[in-house]
């Protein structure tokens, strides 16, 4: 059933009101089609009665499952381009300039949910790059964090299939992967940069010991999170990012009304949060 | 390099140009009969239909998204009735500056260049609007016409600002501290001397040179930081001329969020995300708006 714009933008400004997450207009045919699989399985009739629906008492059980058809729980390297190419070619040249100052050549970096490792071993891909240049003799740590252990061993496997390498540019490609019948396998020389770790963002006792990252990314995570839980897990992020770090969320999230500690450092296509 | 030399050589270099565009001729007349207190609709509508070309771009833009009639208007006496004649200098104005450029090619690639032009000048009327700024119609054209000085680089320097932009590509510094250190000049002071030469108001002047440093602006400040904001904002949400520059910004550091915020303190619970997702809705919007006013072939009922 085709949406009408206004029961789009019903639709899109409450799940950015609970979520943080924006829907583009781009994307109106994707929710539309996911709302309707929503719709067929509660009985609902129309957009109307879906939002209705949602705003019931019932809303917050309907609203989980809303949320595991719209947010796409699949992850591939190379995912937010405009994110990574800021911090390729600008973030990080200017982290390592003031870290260089410092005498200080080790560079953390947590990937905090991690999943499968997508999103950690991109970033040990990028960085191995810049081994012979800028990071040359620096100490680079990189940890995944997971709440899910199957998902954590796959990561630490470091085993993909075709449609989670897909983006990946051909010279990392060639450089760092190798195809098997359909499996794409994960140099060691990148897999030793990165430890996978079981952690759940609730659990304060552990959080408090995630200490000095430089770049923290938490990205399609926080949407899950009541305001409440949202804005404790992040001040963990603020506290445990160095004083010139950034913190990334996903494509289309916000940290509106979360936090107002972290400053929005804006750049083509994206934004980063900054201490 | 100092701001006098850079002013100087702007004006020599725009002085040089013997064949400058002129305003088309309806529109030094619009502007003039504007001044003419009892001036009546009728009249400005006869005059400005009188130019084909003109009496089309208003059409456009006041049927484009920016402006959003309820219902499509299609006679020229009921847009100035819609705008309201204070706001038709305003239109005539930048019609004709689109008319003089619109059809040359340079160094720019000018749909992208109207397109960023045209973003600036639609997010400077939202950001009036939140600001409380009273004037939105002024806003919006200080937006559009707040590079002009690039055209003029553009198309009558071609060869020296294709050099700057190919520097930007390769270091990363803005276009403007590029131009002041390959050509001595940059396209504010030469924006400033073309505004000059054609008589523009005094604030559109002042928007023109003063829109990378609203605090130094002597006629209207927070018009130019109106501008100075919605500049940084379309450069980075796809309105920025297909990335040519490198820009990253921290609204906390700017000196124009800082004039803002002072003239609208609820600026700071901004929901300044939501801001950007909704801009990169807005893109296409743009795009279709620059390209139904120069990409397609002039009519106009009268």
């Amino acid at each position: 059933m085709a949406i009408s714009d206004k029961d789009f933008e019903q639709l899109r400004d409450f799940i950015y009101n609970i979520c943080g997450m924006y829907f583009h207009t781009t994307k109106k045919y994707f929710l539309e089609s996911r709302l309707t699989r929503r719709m067929e399985a509660t009985g609902t009739k129309t957009y109307q009665d879906y939002y209705l629906l949602l705003k019931s008492p019932r809303g917050s059980e309907e609203l989980k499952f809303l949320m595991d058809e719209i947010t796409t729980n699949e992850t591939y390297f190379f995912r937010n381009v405009p994110q990574l190419t800021a911090l390729e070619n600008k973030l990080l040249p200017e982290l390592v300039e003031i870290k260089n100052k410092m005498g200080f050549r080790k560079l953390r970096i947590w990937s905090a949910a991690s999943s499968s490792g997508e999103e950690a071993y991109t970033m040990a891909m990028i960085l191995l790059e810049k081994r012979a240049t800028l990071l040359k003799d620096w100490i680079i740590e990189i940890v995944g964090t997971d709440i899910n252990e199957t998902v954590i061993a796959q990561a630490k496997e470091g085993i993909y299939n075709a449609y989670s390498v897909r983006n990946i540019p051909d010279a990392y490609k060639r450089k760092y992967i190798k195809e098997d019948n359909g499996r794409f396998i994960l140099s060691p020389d990148v897999k030793k940069f990165v430890t996978f770790n079981k952690l759940n963002l609730y659990e304060d006792s552990k959080m408090i010991f995630m200490k000095s990252f430089d770049f923290i990314f938490c990205a399609n995570v926080l949407i899950y999170f009541d305001t409440a839980s949202k804005s404790k897990v992040v001040q963990h992020f603020y506290n445990n990012l160095q004083p010139y770090g950034y913190f990334f969320v996903g494509q289309s999230e916000s940290l509106h009304g979360v936090n107002d500690k972290f400053k929005t450092v804006h750049f083509p296509g994206g934004f980063g949060y900054k201490k | 390099m100092d701001k006098n030399q850079m002013m100087e050589r702007a004006e020599i270099l725009v002085g040089a140009v013997d064949d400058l565009p002129t305003i088309p001729v309806v529109a030094t007349k619009v502007l003039q009969l504007l001044d003419d207190p009892d001036v009546q609709v009728e009249e400005i509508a006869d005059l400005m239909l009188s130019d084909q070309v003109m009496t089309a771009r208003v059409m456009k833009l006041i049927n484009s998204p920016v402006y959003k009639p309820t219902q499509e208007i299609t006679s020229l006496k009921r847009a100035l009735v819609y705008l309201g004649l204070r706001h038709v200098r305003e239109l005539a104005l930048t019609t004709s500056v689109i008319d003089v450029f619109g059809g040359t090619s340079g160094a720019l690639e000018l749909n992208a260049f109207w397109e960023h032009s045209f973003g600036v000048g639609m997010v400077s009327k939202i950001i009036a609007q939140k600001i409380g700024y009273e004037d939105l119609e002024k806003a919006y054209i200080s937006g559009i016409i707040h590079d002009l000085g690039e055209v003029f680089l553009s198309n009558f320097l071609q060869e020296p600002f294709m050099e700057v932009l190919e520097y930007i590509k390769a270091h990363p510094v803005k276009l403007i501290d590029a131009e002041a250190q390959l050509l001595g000049t940059t396209h504010c002071e030469i924006g400033l001397s073309m505004a000059r030469k054609w008589n523009f108001p005094d604030a559109y002047c002042d928007v023109i040179e003063h829109h990378h440093n609203p605090g130094s602006a002597t006629v209207d400040p927070i018009l130019c930081a109106i501008v100075n904001i919605s500049d940084l904002f379309c450069s980075v949400r796809g309105l920025n001329y297909g990335g040519r520059e490198w820009i990253s910004f921290n609204l906390s550091e700017e000196e124009a969020w800082t004039i803002l915020k002072n003239k609208a303190p609820g600026l700071a619970q901004m929901d300044i995300e939501r801001f950007c997702y909704e801009l990169d809705d807005a893109v296409p919007d743009v795009s279709a708006l620059v390209s139904a006013i120069f990409n397609s072939p002039e009519k106009a009922k009268p």
